[in-house]
């Protein structure tokens, strides 16, 4: 579903976040990307999702190539991804339901049936009695869980998770992973970004670790 | 097609919620845009009034020739024959009696004609040049004046064609105007819409981010442009009903003064239409330029 062919990304300034990186991943494979904080983490599922542009290499998600997408046919492309951001990037202008309703909106859906497919998803990361509140009034925890959510409104076959259990403690953390799992379990590609060790025991799958750029297999 | 009009039903409710929270700001703008607009429609408004004045008198060029009250015989045939030549449209003469005789039914002049022992009218004719421009005009006028037993020679319409001359002006300078405001308009709204892109920054990464297109950014803040600069229309319209209810009773009394039923005409259906509609279309285009340019900022500077 995703793979990288020699893909090599410097920052203007010089710094080279990612260095000559291969790999492959399959549609419905459970992967999780380690290594220190500078190692390229957050590069890689930027690239994926065609928020940055390789400087050299080929990245493709379902036999499409990601690096030379035009800037109307990245929205599309986005569409069928579930970004989770470390910082959640909530609006809260807005409350909770609308938040979630955004990516709905957006492809066109009928806000009848963004409504009733929003508060779904809402129940299942279990923020269905806060749906009106504003996302200013939610704990961390409750933050990413809504983030989530609206990652997963548009029902998308691949899921980028950037830290997702970042700062949360332990208790909010196993919960989100074990969320991430039952995603896992009906057909979602995951990748997630993360160096909580006790998820990646907890959870399985593959590990990529990162290093300086640098890509290599963890042996399970 | 219906998830089109679901997109722009949505833009809409979008862009009226966002003028419904920033009322305050929004009735701003429409002033701004309403005094700016006030000014060249409100010239427009005033010409086309002066201009039905000046539709009512004589536009038709005439000239009058009055004769030397010691023309020969000789000299009036002279005259009369001159007057049969092609470049004359039609030549009428008015004997001095016949003048007279107007002046006198006329009820205010009966009282002083009737006090006259004797005529003092000359005798007169009243021509129509085939030629109808200025210099023609002259040309005749000069010619006939230099006659044997042509005392003097008048040029009717001369008043008549100098205001429609300024009336042109004025209309080209209406024109003017209007382009300098459309500017200033597109300007305004492009500023406004400025301020609301920026201050929707992080919903605007946050849509790109979950494959929203540039249009479907770009159009709420169209619409917002296009309502602003309908509401900047209907604010002029407000400023000229107002500047209309001020100016209409003294001007009627002056028309009144000068013996007119003269009333300010208010403008029609199709002229309000066509200046909602030009505000409208150019709030538009401000946002357009405006929204185009700082998405690329809010993007750049991510």
């Amino acid at each position: 579903m995703i793979s990288f062919n020699q893909v090599t990304k410097r920052y203007p300034g010089g710094h080279e976040a990612l260095s000559n990186v291969s790999l492959a991943i399959e549609q419905g494979e459970l992967v999780f990307l380690t290594g220190h904080s500078g190692a390229g983490k957050s590069t890689l599922l930027k690239l994926i999702a065609a928020i940055e542009r390789p400087t050299s290499g080929v990245v493709s998600v379902s036999g499409q190539n990601v690096s030379r997408l035009s800037r109307r046919a990245v929205p599309y492309l986005r569409r069928n991804i579930g970004l989770v951001f470390q910082d959640h990037k909530l609006l809260f202008d807005r409350s909770v339901i609308d938040n979630v309703v955004l990516p709905l909106d957006i492809a066109g859906f009928d806000r009848r049936e963004s409504l009733k497919r929003a508060r779904a998803v809402i129940d299942k990361v279990g923020l269905l009695n806060r749906e009106k509140a504003n996302p200013v009034s939610l704990s961390g925890g409750e933050q990413q869980r809504l983030c989530i959510a609206r990652a997963l409104v548009s029902r998308p076959a691949l899921l980028l998770a950037d830290e997702p259990t970042g700062n949360l403690d332990a208790g909010y953390a196993a919960d989100i992973m074990a969320m991430f799992r039952d995603f896992h379990q009906v057909g979602t590609t995951l990748v997630i970004a993360t160096h909580d060790e006790r998820a990646i025991t907890a959870l399985g799958g593959r590990t990529l670790h990162l290093d300086h750029g640098r890509i290599g297999e963890v042996p399970a | 097609m219906i998830g089109w009009m679901r997109h722009h039903k949505h833009a809409l409710g979008t862009a009226l919620h966002r003028l419904r929270i920033q009322a305050f700001t929004a009735l701003l703008t429409a002033l701004a845009m309403g005094v700016a607009i006030s000014l060249p429609s409100g010239l427009y408004l005033g010409l086309e009034n002066l201009s039905r004045v000046a539709g009512e008198l004589p536009a038709q060029p005439e000239i009058s020739l009055f004769l030397d009250a010691g023309a020969s015989p000789e000299q009036k045939q002279a005259i009369a024959t001159r007057l049969k030549q092609p470049d004359i449209a039609q030549a009428r003469f008015v004997p001095k009696d016949e003048a007279l005789a107007t002046l006198s039914a006329s009820q205010d002049l009966a009282d002083i004609t009737a006090g006259l022992t004797e005529n003092p009218l000359p005798d007169a004719w009243i021509v129509r040049p085939q030629a109808t421009s200025r210099d023609a005009l002259v040309r005749i006028s000069d010619g006939l004046r230099k006659m044997p037993g042509i005392a003097e020679t008048h040029l009717d319409s001369q008043w008549a064609e100098r205001l429609q001359a300024a009336l042109a002006i004025g209309h080209t300078g209406v024109w003017l105007l209007a382009g300098l405001f459309a500017i200033a308009l597109i300007a305004i709204s492009g500023n406004a819409i400025r301020a609301q892109v920026l201050a929707r920054r992080d919903e605007i990464l946050v849509s790109r981010l979950i494959g929203a297109t540039d249009r479907h950014i770009r159009r709420p803040f169209l619409y917002l442009g296009a309502l602003q600069g309908l509401f900047g229309g209907l604010a002029a319209g407000g400023v000229l009903a107002v500047a209309g209810t001020i100016l209409r009773e003294p001007v009627e009394h002056l028309a009144v003064l000068y013996g007119s039923t003269f009333h300010l005409l208010p403008p029609d259906g199709a002229e309000i239409a066509m200046v909602l509609g030009l505000t409208t279309l150019f709030g538009w285009l401000g946002a357009w330029l405006s929204v185009t340019r700082s998405l690329h900022q809010v993007e750049a500077t991510r």
